[in-house]
């Protein structure tokens, strides 16, 4: 087994501030990325269309406001004309009505567009990791591929709903209020434009000098969280050894580490606000000086002052919107390559065009020269051994021999390297996966169960089955005994990962899930190892009437379990040392008659 | 609410920090609200008048206001920062502190999983809450309050809008507030759902997989999905509305002021510049309103942070800790004496009169079914529990008399799950003893058998576990912490059913090590094969000792065991 990646993603679940979180740094494929993202939102066209021309509407609105005060002073108000100014408000009143209207129009069809957008791209993600392979899920952490769907679908669905609208207004009011200014006075709006390149800068500076920072606190939070983790879930072991003060000192390192980079990170960013808010008035005052000297010399009225100060208002909040913005986009950017990265993953495991449509599957199974790599290592070389319909075949052998492995390739969980597996006399990579898979039972050494009642989890084996069926399964398997004795029965509720249950109890609970999918090929690996001798042969027997006439796979430690098998096949290193029956392998005092020695005979 | 006001104690050290933050946001704030007073007086004093030289003053004063504003701003956010990450980060590591001194009982009351949520995400959520009362609290009012503050000394005629329009705001933003917090908790609720679905999914994506339920879990999936969606487009259509209602109410003040403005000009009350100054804090003054509203919003979702927090930080002990630190040799080494245990407070007994004892030396097997008490029995020994009834005694000794670091020196404890921790092998095994030698290491997996996959690895001692020891398998997992217990060189060793995916011909090398070992040993199994050399066993049945004795003895007294041993072959093929 390889070495997980040791990147500790942070899951910061719901909705995180997104903004600046230092990762975003410049996404490679950008526009090839923005394209994608609008293939998803081309589908509501039409409402797209709807919100650039709200923005562009309510963007005209708003310049004109402005214009229309300086007017209504300069004309009106200073000339002493109380009808005109009253006619000349009520005229800026229905524009201010139309501002509101278009501003609410545009944000409430982008939010439906955004949202729809981000369900359809989540449900896609999730669907693609149904399809993937357990190669894919190797090789990856949960946090990680959680974070890929909450995290970087949230950022995405951030700057989907709130930037669009942003940019499109932005980009139209300052072009609009350049205009503006350039026809009201020209040296005014030259000296409005001056300070433009400096907030620009100003944001760029801190931006790149605070995400160093970021990705610092991130490493550290991701370290903190790590600990954290992993702490708690080993607080027994950390009481029995006394290694409580050890945890404290490792976690007080990392927690002040977290203090520094966070402070550093913080108030690197916290300069932003301020900065911009200091070259906003620089620029106020210079236009106004400007401005007054203008006026002296008569080349400005105090109604355009007037009018400037709200267009330069007008034209640096946008400004710094956008400077803002570029962060948010390009980290929303970068975590939608990512999703996309998921998206285009294709399946090592590929079901071929003409894949056999068989109902129900004998149960003949034929392995044939099977060799198989896992990351260039060979885990299972040139295996050859076939099973009969309704045989049992045991596995047995030591630990990391390849046992679990085979039933892998079995289910195809994994494809073949080398050779060939054959069920009923056609190759597993002709059947359809899931009609191979709806054939073949498999009760897993590490059972999981899902949050839901006792009863939802045992129906996950036949969603169609009856409470009566369940039940029945439930009985074969001897969980019945112990269910009667939860709480609720079987409405009691299985908390996620059935932690609320024992090991022995989970994979009772997983061997009647199994026996009521009643498949014709039965895989049970380790499926009793938690669970004490006295029930295991209760199970047994029930085993017995379910594996009638079934092909079984046993895995067993315990040696005693697989003596009745047909045939019993030893796996070392990834090869077949013996195979036969228990009576032909004990006697013939190899491997086997060693191991089963130890086990009974000490 | 209350939690929130207790955990401010935190930032009392920090006080200085605390108040220098808003201080300076207050001359930022001030700054601002100078420069539309400057405007005014530049236009109608100094343009009017075509005054250049109060011109230039006045542009002169514009800037240094600025920059002091800059200052103020650059201040408060260096010292509101550094209280709220100070603060943030004592509290982090108090809960952290509180919750390793945490018994087992404690942690099965959180559940480990809200454990971590505490620790990871509710301070962040408490953290943020501070930083922005610090930086933005104190803007948002200040600018609101400055505000209507100038326009009622500098354009008292127009301030009966003011006092129309704010009204009106406060209205619309307490309304939408409101609203929207039981809508977000709605979409809380519907982000937990989605998130609960794809954690186990991905969690059990081989169950999923083995039972070709792909399409199932996607249809499960998309409901959630669609959930979410919908509350999302709810709660979001709301909140646009807010924005576009508070900006048409300002905007009707301004309306307004141009109206009273034109009579009062008329009639030489009011300048021009006072409208323009007045139209200017209008503005500010539902910014101001806007920013209190969402850090107002922010402070409120914090409080269940808080009071998770403050739950964690209050739990009162439910161990007391002894005083004893020597731990004497007595022949009698461990001795229960009636003992019962419940794991809930007037819940069903899981032990209920368990009378044993065990001398120094000798080896206590326990078998039984599932459920019957077995690791209960071992989880006493170190008191991960307390008993509820009866004592054992260690030495002579009750355990509750021990500190807790001394008992537990004595123990070596081997538990069911293999729990590795990152860090090189060596760092685990040393977690056993910290001062071990790498021969004394060698020594130990030799015994437990792992030296064999060890000695494999190019890194050997120095190889890398991976959080939770992933990348070993389970059988190797066991195999360590074996090691990890031997290693200890424990006076009492508990083996908690630990070899169960031990292949056989390594369990059969452990129990060779385990007998050559001089320890008092205690095993649990559900194997016969792992106990029967013991010197006494115990069958436990439903939380009672239902038979006592020596393999021999109860092979021939005790059906329950009798019938255990048949089943794993007993009889077979001597």
């Amino acid at each position: 087994m390889s070495n997980q990646p040791k990147e500790q993603k942070t899951l910061d679940f719901g909705r995180g501030p997104s903004r600046m979180n230092g990762k975003g740094a410049t996404p490679k494929k950008f526009i090839g990325t923005l394209l994608r993202i609008w293939q998803y939102m081309k589908q509501q066209k039409i409402r797209m269309i709807l919100v650039v021309f709200m923005v562009l509407l309510s963007t005209l609105f708003t310049l004109a406001g402005p214009y229309l005060i300086g007017v209504i002073i300069d004309d009106f108000i200073l000339k002493g004309e109380i009808t005109g100014t009253i006619v000349m408000s009520a005229l800026l009143a229905c524009i201010y009505i139309l501002i509101s209207i278009t501003t609410w129009a545009q944000t409430l069809i982008m939010v439906n567009v955004s949202l729809l957008t981000i369900k359809k791209i989540r449900q896609e993600l999730f669907d693609q990791l149904q399809s993937l392979s357990l190669k894919f899920f190797d090789k990856r952490s949960y946090g990680e591929l959680m974070s890929r769907v909450t995290n970087d679908i949230d950022n995405l669905h951030a700057a989907l709903s709130q930037s669009v609208i942003q940019i499109v207004s932005s980009v139209l009011t300052i072009t609009g209020v350049a205009i503006a200014m350039i026809a009201l006075n020209g040296v005014m709006a030259i000296v409005a434009f001056l300070v433009i390149p400096l907030m620009f800068l100003a944001t760029k500076a801190i931006v790149s000098y605070s995400s160093h920072y970021f990705s610092a606190r991130q490493r550290d939070l991701g370290e903190v969280n790590g600990q954290v983790e992993e702490s708690i879930s080993g607080l027994e072991i950390i009481a029995l050894y006394g290694k409580e003060d050890d945890v404290l000192t490792s976690f007080e390192h990392k927690n002040e580490m977290l203090r520094t980079s966070s402070i550093r990170a913080e108030i690197s960013s916290g300069f932003l606000g301020p900065v911009n808010n200091f070259i906003n008035n620089l620029g106020l005052a210079f236009i106004i000086f400007t401005g007054a000297l203008l006026a002296i010399v008569n080349m400005a009225s105090i109604g355009m002052i007037a009018s400037f100060v709200t267009y330069s208002r007008n034209f640096y909040r946008p400004i710094n919107q956008l400077s803002n913005l570029i962060t948010t986009f390009q980290s929303a950017i970068a975590g939608a390559e990512r999703v996309f990265e998921i998206l285009d993953e294709k399946t090592d495991i590929v079901e071929s065009p003409s894949a056999l449509k068989v109902s129900a599957l004998v149960g003949n199974v034929e392995f044939r020269n099977v060799s198989f790599a896992y990351e260039q290592r060979e885990v299972l070389s040139s295996l050859s051994f076939s099973v009969k319909a309704g045989e049992t075949i045991a596995i047995v052998g030591p630990t990391g021999s390849g046992k679990t492995t085979i039933i892998q390739l079995l289910a195809r969980f994994y494809d073949v390297t080398k050779g060939a597996i054959y069920i009923d006399g056609e190759d597993i990579r002709d059947y359809e996966i899931r009609l191979l898979r709806k054939n073949i039972g498999i009760v897993l050494q590490d059972s999981y169960l899902f949050s839901g009642t006792v009863m939802e989890n045992i129906r996950y084996g036949k969603l169609k089955a009856k409470d009566t069926d369940v039940i029945e399964a439930a009985k074969l398997a001897s969980a019945h005994a112990f269910i009667k004795h939860l709480p609720k029965g079987y409405d009691t509720f299985i908390e996620s990962g059935g932690s609320n249950l024992s090991q022995g109890q989970k994979q009772l609970l997983s061997i009647a899930r199994a026996m009521l999918a009643n498949p014709n090929i039965l895989i049970l690996d380790e499926a009793t190892s938690s669970i004490d001798t006295q029930t295991e042969i209760q199970i047994q027997k029930g085993l017995a009437q379910l594996t009638k006439g079934k092909t079984t796979f046993v895995i067993a430690h315990r040696l005693k379990t697989i003596e009745q098998a047909n045939h019993i096949m030893v796996i070392k290193d990834g090869e077949i040392v013996e195979q036969g029956s228990h009576q032909r392998l004990y006697n013939k005092q190899g491997v086997y008659a060693d191991m089963y020695k130890q086990q009974f005979l000490n | 609410m209350r939690s929130f006001g207790r955990l401010l104690n935190y930032i009392k050290p920090y006080w200085f920090l605390a108040c220098l933050g808003p201080f300076l946001m207050f001359i930022e704030v001030s700054m601002d609200l100078l420069q539309p007073t400057i405007m005014q007086h530049m236009i109608d004093n100094a343009i009017a008048n075509n005054n250049t030289e109060l011109t230039i003053q006045l542009g002169i004063s514009m800037i240094i206001v600025a920059i002091i504003g800059l200052i103020g701003g650059v201040g408060c956010s260096i010292f509101s920062t550094k209280a709220a990450v100070h603060f943030s980060t004592d509290i982090r590591k108090d809960v952290f502190n509180r919750i390793v001194q945490f018994s087992s009982r404690d942690v099965d009351r959180y559940g480990s999983g809200k454990l971590i949520t505490i620790v990871s995400n509710d301070i962040s959520v408490l953290q943020r809450a501070v930083l922005m009362t610090l930086k933005v609290f104190v803007r948002g009012p200040l600018l609101f309050i400055g505000s209507v503050l100038i326009v009622f000394f500098t354009a008292r005629e127009l301030f009966p809008i003011v006092m129309i329009a704010v009204p009106i705001l406060f209205i619309i933003i307490i309304y939408f507030t409101k609203k929207s917090a039981s809508l977000f908790e709605k979409v809380q609720v519907a982000i937990d759902g989605i998130n609960t679905r794809l954690q186990e999914n991905l969690a059990g994506i081989r169950v999923v997989k083995a039972f070709g339920r792909e399409n199932f879990e996607m249809k499960r999936f998309a409901e959630k999905n669609n959930m979410l969606t919908k509350v999302n487009i709810s709660a979001e259509q709301l909140i646009a509305l807010m924005m576009p209602l508070l900006l048409f109410i300002v905007n009707l003040g301004i309306v307004a002021a141009l109206w009273l403005g034109v009579i009062k000009v008329d009639g030489g009350t009011i300048e021009v510049g006072a409208i323009l100054a007045f139209i200017n804090y209008m503005t500010i003054i539902m910014n101001g309103l806007m920013s209190s509203s969402h850090v107002l919003m922010l402070i409120t979702r914090a409080f269940p942070s808080a009071n998770r927090i403050q739950e964690v930080l209050t739990v009162e002990k439910d161990m007391v800790d002894g005083e004893h630190t020597i731990a004497q040799q007595k022949e009698e080494h461990l001795l229960f004496k009636d003992v019962a245990f419940s794991y809930s407070k007037n819940g069903e007994y899981v032990l209920k009169n368990i009378n044993f004892t065990i001398q120094r030396g000798k080896t206590l097997g326990i078998i039984g079914p599932t459920g019957s008490g077995k690791t209960t029995i071992a989880k006493l020994i170190p008191r991960l529990y307390d008993v509820d009834h009866g004592q054992i005694l260690l030495n002579g000794v009750d355990i509750k008399s021990y500190t807790k670091e001394t008992l537990r020196k004595q123990i070596g404890f081997v538990s069911q799950r293999a729990l590795l921790f990152s860090g090189t092998i060596a760092d685990n095994l040393k977690d056993g003893r910290t001062d071990a030698s790498l021969e004394e290491m060698k020594q130990a997996a030799n015994d437990a058998c792992a030296v064999e996959f060890i000695d494999k690895l190019d890194e050997g001692y120095e190889y890398e576990v991976a959080q939770g020891g992933k990348n070993f398998s389970g059988g190797q997992r066991q195999r360590l912490s074996i090691a990890r217990a031997f290693i200890r060189k424990p006076d009492l060793l508990i083996l908690d059913d630990s070899t169960s995916a031990v292949d056989a011909l390594s369990e059969k090398g452990i129990q060779h090590a385990l007998n050559q070992r001089h320890s008092t040993k205690v095993i649990i199994s559900s194997k016969i094969s792992s106990i029967r050399e013991a010197d006494e066993i115990i069958v436990l049945h439903e939380g009672e000792i239902v038979a006592k004795g020596n393999h021999e003895t109860l092979l021939e007294e005790s059906e329950v065991y009798k019938e255990i041993y048949q089943t794993q072959g007993g009889a077979g093929h001597e």
